[in-house]
């Protein structure tokens, strides 16, 4: 049974509709990602999934219906968001930032060895952990928002346009530690207007256009298909 | 010699302010609502512990956690039924909101306390020690003491505690806040409860240096602004540089300009840091 099931959703701002129908699922353990140029509704989807906005549709996570809840309850069952354009606390230490992705956690001593696991996964991380959030780069505060919705320990994390504005080593880097985190048997959906660096490590793909998903199969399909680049380029 | 005795009165004085001033600032930072009922929050910590004291002899510094606890709840059940419908509402209608709280609550205390001045004397009061001929009344210090306590104690509840880092989570980035579990309804209800609780603290404290009016609020509201916009609102710790600077103001103003300028002197304050430094004293550079 998939862990995301999404079925006809609709959603957007006001009266317009942003997403038409969109159907996707996630399996569980999986790297899917979701690509598409600007405006194509990939931000207002993972907004819609996290609560943040209302939608109309079938969702179910984790064999649950999950339709129309409020971002904070679908955070505290597993669904955890790492925003666009990082949002970090940004007047809190590095630490109190992961902190704060653990929030709803209860286990101590296992939040005490995700702290070990984010230091090591990003060591960078470890030694600014006393500095303030807003005064690290562009690819540390990144680096610090994944990390942050790791200490969540999710059940989906959700990434939403991870690599914009970074360095491409800097974005090789964070697409390792998404594999690294599949491996560990974290499941993501990964949503990105850099369809390559999106698709190439990802399991399968969506390809959405105009609020649509216009394509979908497995990533490696995908990155060899023509009517990638013409749906992304909208043509 | 005078010196010294106007300087440790304008300490003692400051340490005061820096409580009556701490949850105006705090709820004003986190929540930015300019709490204009702040001052009546205080009236009435400080008559409850007036008549905890003259009705069931309670001590005042005993009743102090009560009466916190009694105005937390108070000021939850504002924010909660209240206030958090006008959370997004323009800065206007939240003022003229409080503004109303306020008159509220000074014609209440009006009627069911009467507009005779009340003071909280406990056995102890008026009794000082000298220390190089400058006089100490034992109040006034204690008062200075619990008054720094409480403002250390937020300090550190913002720093290291699970809802504290939730609360200033939310002051920096609602958004973010909301995406990782913290009900923000729940975080700015429990915010103005704690805002509100100080404001009774510093009612008990006030009660014992000072003649409680049901009028005491509004001044009292307009010295905590100042104290916050001197002190900032990013660190509790600001209101106690806020709170010190105000009180040696007045104390050394009343000393040389005569205590008919004491309030021009700490409004006159007011306007010179806006001017100079309008992010406050510890207050972070825009």
């Amino acid at each position: 049974m998939a862990l995301l099931e999404v079925k006809k959703m609709n959603a957007g701002y006001g009266d317009a509709d942003v997403l038409r129908d969109v159907d996707l699922h996630v399996e569980e353990g999986e790297i899917v990602a979701v690509v598409g140029s600007n405006g194509a509704g990939k931000t207002t989807l993972l907004r819609a999934l996290s609560g943040v906005i209302a939608s109309r549709g079938e969702v179910r996570f984790a064999g649950r219906d999950a339709a129309g809840m409020a971002p904070d309850e679908a955070f505290g069952r597993g669904l955890v968001q790492v925003p666009e354009g990082r949002q970090l606390f940004d007047r809190m230490t590095v630490q109190d930032n992961l902190r704060m992705g653990a929030f709803r956690r209860r286990d101590a001593a296992a939040v005490r060895r995700d702290f070990q696991r984010m230091y090591e996964l990003f060591p960078v991380l470890g030694e600014r952990r006393n500095q303030l959030a807003g005064s690290m780069s562009g690819g540390e505060q990144q680096m610090a928002a994944m990390a942050r919705g790791l200490m969540a320990a999710p059940r989906l994390l959700m990434v939403d346009e991870m690599s914009l504005g970074l360095a491409p080593v800097i974005v090789e880097r964070l697409l390792e530690v998404l594999t690294d985190i599949q491996k560990q048997g974290v499941t993501v959906l990964l949503v990105e207007q850099d369809v390559h660096s999106a698709l190439s490590v990802a399991d399968r793909g969506y390809v959405l256009e105009r609020g649509r998903v216009a394509l979908t199969g497995p990533a490696r399909e995908l990155l060899d298909d023509p009517r990638v680049k013409e749906a992304y380029l909208g043509l | 010699m005078l010196v010294l005795q106007v300087l440790t009165n304008g300490i003692l004085l400051g340490g005061l302010y820096a409580v009556v001033a701490l949850g105006l600032a705090l709820v004003w930072g986190v929540l930015d609502i300019i709490n204009l009922a702040h001052g009546a929050f205080i009236m009435l910590g400080g008559y409850l512990t007036y008549y905890l004291f003259t009705g069931l002899g309670l001590d005042p510094f005993a009743s102090l956690p009560l009466v916190m606890l009694a105005m937390f709840v108070l000021g939850y059940l504002i924010q909660w039924g209240l206030l958090n419908f006008l959370v997004r509402a323009p800065m206007f209608n939240m003022l003229l909101v409080t503004f109303g709280i306020d008159v509220v609550l000074t014609y209440l205390a009006q009627i069911m306390f009467s507009a005779d001045l009340r003071t909280i004397r406990p056995a102890y009061a008026g009794s000082n020690f000298t220390v190089g001929g400058v006089t100490v009344p034992w109040t006034n210090l204690l008062a200075f003491v619990v008054a720094l306590l409480l403002t250390g104690l937020l300090a550190l509840f913002l720093q290291r505690q699970r809802w504290g880092r939730a609360i200033r989570a939310t002051a920096q980035n609602l958004g973010a806040a909301r995406l990782h579990g913290v009900p923000p309804r729940f975080a700015y209800a429990l915010t103005f409860g704690i805002g509100a609780a100080l404001a009774g603290g510093a009612g008990t404290l006030y009660g014992m240096v000072a003649q409680l009016t049901p009028y005491v609020g509004v001044p009292l509201t307009a010295k905590s602004f100042a104290i916050a916009i001197i002190g900032g609102l990013d660190n509790p710790l600001g209101v106690i540089v806020g709170g010190l600077v105000l009180g040696l103001a007045e104390a050394f103003g009343s000393l040389w300009l005569g205590p008919t300028y004491r309030d021009a002197v700490s409004l006159g304050l007011l306007v010179l840091v806006l001017i100079v430094r309008p992010t406050g004293i510890l207050g972070r550079a825009s």
